[in-house]
């Protein structure tokens, strides 16, 4: 969209209230979402949840393609449809609700700072996992992103969908990385935000932002998937500031889910 | 060639350790004009590493090599993160008083500046016709040797693109038109936030310049300094004083050796001052008698010296001086 129009919709957006069925839309839970996906989506429920907001979460096998930029989740909120964390903490901020109002510019520079850490080395690093690896990839993430379909469509998405993560890890320098790099650089973001969070609630001390929803949709979901090894989810484990955030953000937001959900 | 082996020698003369670096040569009173090589030159130079520092122009490694890349005792490191962490195991280390979280910060800010100002930048340079066409193409075609530079600018420019794309573009519409508002507003928001941070100090961490330092001068001073005939984003960043004051500190307390030495490199059609073709017949005196090198090292390393020997042959006729200039 151009700027012009995204200025367009975000006066209307302003304009009505928080509907009562809004609906967030990700690939199938069980079957074929993957770790990254899984991430996001979390990231993006907590944030909602934090700001109060009620949402549906629906799961179809064709939310990648229903989303507006291809990227899941995505949020159907009136008639509008938003996609990716950014997108929609702008969209929501245009309605009136926003976590980071409290922040002066200056932490405002060190939170959007930390939220694009996370995305280049976590994000990043659950996309090479995921497709990169060839053990990964032919254990868990093809047979996963192709499960809806039959064959031959699924043998033609799943490699198509690697073809693009591969392209994607080239042209931005990781396709030369090995694992133990990648796990390498996992562990040192978690160092990072371990260090920026220290022993505060939140990383900015008492009221959560955007940048916790986030680290925690990224953290809770390493840490509970299960993938061909457990290496990704011992390097988060060796901190134990991460760990208890995470496992106080699943108290405070997710409590009535607590019977399905264990770190 | 010949000029290119006397910088080497003025460089040499005072270096202990021999570490090599390559990089993509000056222009524009910048050391470098390449983002990466000029995060490792400003580090090592925050740091003391002495480097020998050895330009790829008019050369095949314009095409063969990755730059920068550094070469030491047999071993080859390239990329900015890299050179950087070589360099702290070497003991030059430029962050040593950061504290814990200054450190998770310097990390935070370099992920910043690599996701959001990184594709514009890319996009002012080798994807914007106007840029590409007249600043560009022909300085990068200028420093490749034939048949070289047929090759290198198209090859750099098509890398830009497919990596602004892959990384900024959604998927089903992938049209850079789409991307470009996008992009420059981030980067605008990207160098908004910096500039928040700095504030009033020096560095961005105190008063000793550090690795982020080095990375944000590596970004920015190709912006500030390039003589873009279109660009929205260095009119942006012209606005941002702190940023603008921020370069020019480290470039005069850290590069301005460079920059004079540089002044002597460069070819004799781009040179109109007078003095500049002085420092040239100097050179080329120079080149015959090999004992005088000492004495010329003693002459421009020390500035008082330098300036009235300027000032003195200024006023002279530069007819003359083009005349004898060979």
């Amino acid at each position: 969209m151009s700027l012009a129009a995204e200025a367009f919709v975000s006066q209307i957006a302003a304009a009505e209230p928080w509907p009562e069925k809004a609906t967030l839309y990700q690939p199938l839970k069980e079957d074929q979402i993957l770790l990254s996906d899984s991430a996001s989506s979390l990231a993006v429920q907590t944030f909602l949840r934090m700001c109060g907001l009620p949402v549906q979460v629906s799961c179809c096998a064709n939310a990648e393609y229903m989303s507006p930029s291809g990227k899941v989740p995505f949020i159907h909120v009136g008639n509008q449809v938003v996609s990716e964390l950014g997108p929609i903490v702008q969209f929501i901020k245009a309605k009136g609700h926003s976590l980071s109002d409290g922040l002066d510019d200056v932490q405002r520079a060190e939170m959007k700072a930390y939220m694009e850490l996370v995305n280049n080395m976590l994000l990043t690093a659950e996309l090479y996992i995921q497709w990169c690896d060839d053990y990964t990839a032919t254990e868990i993430s093809r047979p996963r992103y192709s499960s809806p379909y039959s064959w031959p469509l699924n043998h033609i998405l799943a490699y198509q969908k690697q073809w693009e993560v591969r392209r994607k890890m080239n042209a931005i320098g990781w396709s030369g990385k090995s694992l133990e790099q990648v796990y390498e650089d996992v562990s040192q973001c978690c160092q990072a935000l371990s260090q920026r969070l220290g022993t505060q609630p939140y990383f900015f001390n008492k009221q959560p932002t955007e940048l916790d929803a986030l680290v925690f949709g990224h953290l809770f979901t390493i840490l509970t998937t299960q993938l061909t090894n457990d290496e990704l989810a011992e390097k988060v484990k060796s901190y134990t500031n991460l760990l208890s955030f995470c496992h106080r953000i699943d108290q405070t937001y997710f409590k009535e889910d607590k019977g399905s959900r264990s770190v | 060639m010949l000029e290119d082996g006397l910088l080497l020698l003025f460089m040499h003369t005072n270096m202990a350790e021999p570490m090599e670096l390559l990089c993509w040569g000056g222009d524009w009173d910048l050391p470098s004009v390449h983002t990466d090589s000029l995060i490792v030159l400003a580090y090592a130079k925050f740091s003391g590493a002495a480097l020998a520092v050895k330009s790829i122009d008019w050369t095949w490694r314009t095409i063969t090599a990755s730059v920068p890349q550094l070469h030491f005792e047999g071993s080859t490191v390239t990329e900015p993160t890299q050179i950087l962490n070589f360099l702290r195991k070497q003991r030059f280390n430029a962050d040593y008083e950061l504290t814990a979280k200054q450190g998770a910060d310097t990390m935070a800010y370099i992920a910043l500046l690599e996701e959001k100002l990184r594709p514009a930048l890319l996009h002012t340079f080798w994807v914007d016709a106007e840029n590409y066409a007249n600043l560009t193409r022909p300085w990068f075609t200028s420093h490749s040797p034939f048949p070289l530079n047929f090759f290198v600018p198209g090859r750099q420019a098509s890398l830009a693109l497919s990596r602004i794309l892959l990384t900024k573009a959604e998927s089903p519409l992938l049209n850079i038109t789409e991307v470009e508002g996008k992009i420059y507003s981030e980067a605008k928001e990207c160098l908004n936030l910096l500039s928040h941070r700095l504030g009033n100090f020096h560095f961005f961490f105190g008063d000793r310049p550090t690795s982020l330092d080095a990375f944000v001068f590596g970004h920015i001073a190709p912006l500030i300094k390039a003589p873009l005939p279109s660009g929205q984003l260095q009119k942006h960043l012209n606005q941002l004083d702190n940023l603008c004051q921020f370069c020019n500190t480290i470039l005069k307390n850290y590069f301005t050796d460079a920059s004079a030495e540089k002044r002597m490199d460069c070819s004799p059609t781009a040179t109109h001052d007078p003095v500049d073709a002085n420092l040239q017949k100097l050179t080329q005196l120079v080149n015959k008698e090999s004992n005088l090198i000492e004495k010329m090292d003693d002459n421009l390393r020390s500035s008082p010296q330098h300036r009235p020997h300027r000032h003195d042959t200024k006023p002279s006729a530069p007819a003359s001086e083009n005349s004898t200039r060979a």
